[in-house]
């Protein structure tokens, strides 16, 4: 808020420069972002904490300036008289229903008013601070409000029905026109300032149009009151409508200093529209009672907290100049009342420290400790981001939330939602981005836009992965599941660095081995690939990745509708795995086995198969046969050609075979490799290729 | 002269003949292979004339004709001859073999500044490389990792962090709700919670996370971002360890003559609460870089970070802690934020955008 340097010296005598000033409050927690010069004043831009609504005033700076130099503020007559006309002939002009929600009420009537411009020094006084002048009576109040924190409000009394008023609660129905021109329906939850018949004023927030001063106005009601604070905020919120005078209410104003800030205007109303101060009216309900707050010896307190040595008396002082008094023989300190976040010793020790300045705070690291650690899983994870980006792979981070529009389109990782659930996937109240409310239950729908991005700025080679939390309901009112996936996508050609020449179109192979390598990085059992189709893939080139027969997630070729959908005119891979799961697992430890001492043998075969036998197969039909000798069984190559059966395809395999006691002869190898393949060829149907 | 001199002075004639072409051979701007086949006719000549059955070894034979008395001077005109012969040879050999050398390495010359050949190099997120580092400085300094929920109930959100029913930070215009009435979480803060009704104290952490808030995205703000959340509680802790925790990582960081500033501030789970600002790593506290307002810190010289402060004896009291016995500190900063500044982003929207042009300028 704004804050006029003139202003301030009138309340309390200092001899800080505007520079020095800004730099004196900003040390105690009055942040000022910026000053600027106003015709022969400044202006201080203060930045203030929501547990400060006191110092949202000239005054409540002023109070602060007082502990830094130590000064009291200067004493201000009231200027006009304060006594309360009698309680019992209160009534006539205002009565107070709603106690709770309106412990104090006041209400000055001031006759024979002049409205019309106010003087320029107030004028001016206002436009430094960016307030915009209206007429003499409007410009008062506010000024007023501006000067002591107090928000106030002037009504026209003979607009008012039987020139009275009456608080209370909105009544089904009712409405007003505020002075904004709009027409407000009011609730019964809301607090309204009524005559006789209707609401005049949204209490505390804003007044009614009809009732407000205006050229004609001859008497004013200047009512100035203290609200509950949640049922202006609830108000506020209901009608969308935030205003000055309600941000200090639902912040909290000082109940004590209602006549004072009534006296306020009420002089300048006098002095500056010809009024005649007449009765004054004061309910008050519930008197305030200051907040005890227990503290032996607030100095080793603050020691305690913050290290810094402050002598007693200094705290005293300090705690004193800021209106909280020490209460010796209750070891207790009493919080003003314009003061709502002193509840506590910690707060005392607070007041103390900003006062004394944390940069007089020592600068220690805590004593030696144990040594610190990642989780075994974070040592893990860093691992596979850099296997993954020593792939190529691109670091992606995505909003959580996604459109519902990919709903039941992807598969998530299994085991993420629950069968039963009526409402599976987590969904927002609202969004701040158009229609995403969905938190998501994968990563891949928000990684294929991210692919799209890249694709309209010519970019169509890519890879990238994200390493993400995933969300789903569970029933009961429990809190959703949350687990951590990794998701992958690729498409285009391999790519070199520094190259603007491409290589091989990448295919399934390439995001499986990227899995796989992320997978091995991280030390996980070996994971194994069934060509399943989860519902996102295209089928023939997807597969179920497990671990230990445990399935992880998915890996494989975009379906095409779905890549459609983004406009991809390229295939798009894509995999994701439950992360939580893949880490879990246990690295192994390799257990060496010796050198062999004998040399192998090595024998290529290329076997002509229908394609329904996979690579997996022939493998199991020659482990299940076996051998004493059998080494190894390797993959070679695949091919599949126009010269060949359409359903088949070749696949060259390598068996490797070795002894651990004898060189082997060609006679042996012979008898043991014909003896797999004639098992190959019963177990698969896969004979040699001729 | 004997009839046999004349015989061997005959070979040198033959030789001097058929060499000719080779002594006054030019090779300058000649082909690698009609080279190669110069060296092989070379070879074949060699043979001819040294070889077993060439006149020269015939003349050898013919010592026992010669006199004796001239053997001798024969002798030395045979070894001469040979001698010319071999050395001629030799000569013209070694100059080929130099040309050949030399037209090899030129025909092999590569172009060193071509780029290397290696796959594309991926890169990880900003956002990551930052967390990273200062994961490492914090763990390094007796600090554990840890981790939680981003969907969190209002307990764990607000009312565990002593913020109460009704204050502003709790109203539904920040925080993202989910229909079931939970909340995304607001601040790393939670994990506080959490850690220490895990772990009990003492405690020392850091909780690096997503938050949510509800801003639309522009320029500097967005939806979701990482914050990473400090915490250390023990007996005897206070303000001073917060400020040389704070300013020691900093440190670690942006260098040695990195100074950091804590001002009063206020936020419900600490008490007192401090914002902390550290001196601007590009201009070093200047405010001016190159004769120019320094960028990052708006030329002020300090940098805004994060919140901060004494743990809250409401907080510690409510996860079964006694804030007569322990108290502890409590930070936080939004690496969004902080990696804006390090790297000069003007638009934090662009962390999202997942733009492989933005993502490659990051190591």
């Amino acid at each position: 808020m704004n804050i006029s340097y003139k202003w301030l010296k009138e309340l309390i005598d200092f001899d800080l420069s505007a520079v020095d000033l800004a730099e004196a409050l900003t040390r105690v927690g009055l942040t000022v972002e910026g000053i600027e010069a106003k015709g022969d004043d400044s202006v201080l831009d203060i930045d203030q904490t929501s547990n400060r609504p006191d110092c949202l005033s000239h005054l409540g700076v002023a109070r602060e300036i007082g502990v830094i130099v130590d000064r009291p503020l200067r004493t201000r007559g009231l200027g006009v008289a304060d006594v309360p006309y009698p309680a019992a002939l209160a009534g006539e002009i205002v009565s107070v229903d709603d106690k709770d929600l309106c412990s104090r009420f006041t209400a000055r009537i001031i006759r024979n008013v002049k409205v019309g411009h106010s003087p320029q020094w107030l004028v001016q006084r206002l436009e430094a601070i960016g307030e915009r002048s209206i007429n003499n009576i409007a410009d008062i109040t506010n000024y007023a409000m501006h000067d002591t924190g107090q928000p106030m409000h002037a009504f026209d009394l003979d607009k008012l029905a039987e020139n009275r008023l009456v608080v209370r609660c909105a009544r089904d129905g009712e409405s007003i026109i505020t002075l904004d021109e709009v027409e407000r329906k009011l609730d019964p939850s809301m607090l309204a300032i009524c005559d006789a018949e209707k609401p005049v004023a949204v209490a505390g927030i804003m007044g009614g149009l009809d009732s407000s001063i205006s050229a004609t106005t001859v008497n004013v009601l200047l009512e100035v009151a203290y609200f509950d604070r949640d049922s202006i905020r609830a108000t506020s919120r209901k009608l969308n409508l935030a205003t000055e005078a309600s941000y200090r209410f639902e912040r909290g104003v000082d109940i004590e200093n209602l006549i004072v800030a009534s006296a306020r205007a009420t002089e300048l109303i006098r002095d500056l529209a010809g009024g005649e101060p007449a009765e004054l009216i004061d309910i008050y309900t519930s008197p305030f009672n200051p907040k005890h707050i227990e503290s032996r010896d607030i100095s080793s307190a603050v020691a305690r907290l913050t290290g810094l040595k402050v002598e007693k008396h200094e705290c005293d002082r300090i705690l004193s100049e800021l209106g909280i008094s020490s209460d010796e023989t209750r070891e207790s300190y009493a919080s003003p009342s314009w003061r709502y976040d002193i509840a506590i010793e910690e707060d005392l020790v607070e007041e103390v420290a900003r006062h004394t300045g944390y940069e007089n705070i020592e600068s220690l690291l805590p004593p030696a400790y144990g040594a610190g650690e990642f989780q075994p899983t974070e040592v893990s994870e860093r691992l596979l981001r850099q296997r993954l980006v020593d792939l190529g792979y691109d670091e992606a981070i995505t909003y959580s939330f996604i459109s519902t529009e990919t709903d039941d389109q992807y598969e998530p990782v299994p085991d993420l939602i629950e069968d039963d659930a009526s409402e599976p996937l987590v969904t927002l109240r609202d969004s701040v981005i158009q229609g995403s409310v969905r938190m998501r239950p994968t990563v891949i729908p928000a990684l294929l836009d991210a692919l799209r991005t890249n694709f309209n700025q010519q970019r169509k080679n890519l890879n990238l992965f994200e390493i993400g939390r995933v969300f789903a309901s569970l029933a009961d009112g429990q809190l959703p599941v949350e687990k951590k996936v990794l998701g992958l996508v690729i498409t285009g050609s391999e790519t070199f660095e520094g190259h603007a020449s491409v290589g091989q179109p990448r295919d399934f192979f390439d995001i499986k081995g990227a899995l796989q390598a992320a997978l091995d990085a991280v030390g996980t059992a070996t994971a194994t690939f069934s060509a399943e189709t989860p519902k996102h893939l295209r089928a023939g080139q997807s597969a179920v990745v497990k671990i230990d027969s445990r399935p992880i997630g998915s890996v494989g070729r975009l379906r095409d509708d779905l890549a459609a959908q983004f406009k991809f005119k390229q295939p798009v891979f894509v995999a994701e795995i439950d992360l939580d799961l893949a880490l879990s697992a246990a690295p192994e430890i390799p257990s060496y086995f010796p050198l062999p001492k004998y040399p192998g043998v090595v024998r290529d075969v290329t076997l002509l198969a229908p394609k329904t036998v996979t690579f997996e197969n022939i493998v199991r039909s020659v482990m299940d046969k076996g051998d004493e000798i059998l080494d190894s069984v390797d993959f070679v190559d695949s091919y599949e050609g126009n010269d060949m059966t359409p359903g088949e395809r070749s696949l060259t395999i390598r068996l490797g075979y070795r002894s651990e006691s004898r060189s082997l002869s060609d006679n042996e190898v012979d008898q043991v490799h014909n003896a797999l393949l004639e098992a190959i060829k019963s177990e698969t149907g896969a004979g040699l290729r001729q | 002269m004997s009839q046999e001199t004349q015989q061997v002075e005959a070979v040198r004639v033959s030789f001097d003949a058929e060499y000719q072409r080779f002594g006054d051979l030019v090779l300058d701007g000649s082909g690698l292979s009609a080279v190669e086949s110069l060296l092989r006719e070379l070879n074949e000549l060699k043979i001819a004339h040294t070889g077993k059955r060439s006149a020269l070894a015939e003349s050898k034979k013919l010592i026992g004709r010669v006199p004796a008395e001239e053997r001798a001077t024969f002798g030395q005109t045979v070894q001469s001859i040979e001698q010319h012969i071999v050395d001629s040879i030799e000569t013209t050999a070694e100059r080929i073999n130099l040309f050949i050398v030399n037209a090899k390495i030129e025909a092999e010359r590569v172009d060193v500044t071509q780029p290397g050949r290696r796959p594309r190099q991926g890169h990880l997120h900003p956002i990551t490389i930052l967390r990273q580092k200062i994961e490492d400085i914090f763990v390094s300094m007796g600090y554990t990792i840890e981790s939680d929920r981003e969907i969190e109930t209002d307990h764990y959100n607000f009312d565990a962090l002593n913020i109460p029913e009704g204050h502003p930070a709790r109203e539904s215009q920040d925080t993202f709700y989910t229909t079931d009435g939970f909340a995304l979480r607001s601040q790393t803060s939670t994990v506080q919670i959490r850690a220490m009704e895990r772990h009990g104290v003492p405690i020392r952490i850091i909780a690096p996370g997503k938050v949510y808030r509800r801003d639309t995205p522009d320029m500097t703000h967005v939806p979701m971002f990482h914050q990473i959340e400090g915490l250390c509680v023990d007996k005897g802790i206070t303000m001073a360890h917060l400020k040389g925790t704070v300013t020691e990582w900093l440190k670690r960081l942006f260098g040695d003559d990195t100074i950091t500033r804590f001002r009063p501030s206020y936020f419900p789970f600490t008490e007192p609460s401090a914002e902390f600002d550290f001196s601007c790593f590009k201009c070093h506290g200047t405010g001016e870089y190159e004769n120019d307002r320094c960028r990052p810190c708006k030329g002020s010289g300090w940098i805004e970070l994060g919140g901060s402060g004494m743990v809250h004896p409401n907080v510690l009291r409510g996860v079964g802690v006694d804030p007569t016995d322990y108290s502890g500190f409590a930070f936080g900063f939004g690496l969004e934020r902080m990696a804006a500044l390090m790297y000069s982003i003007d638009d934090i929207r662009h962390m999202f955008e997942n733009d492989v042009r933005f993502l490659e300028q990051f190591r």
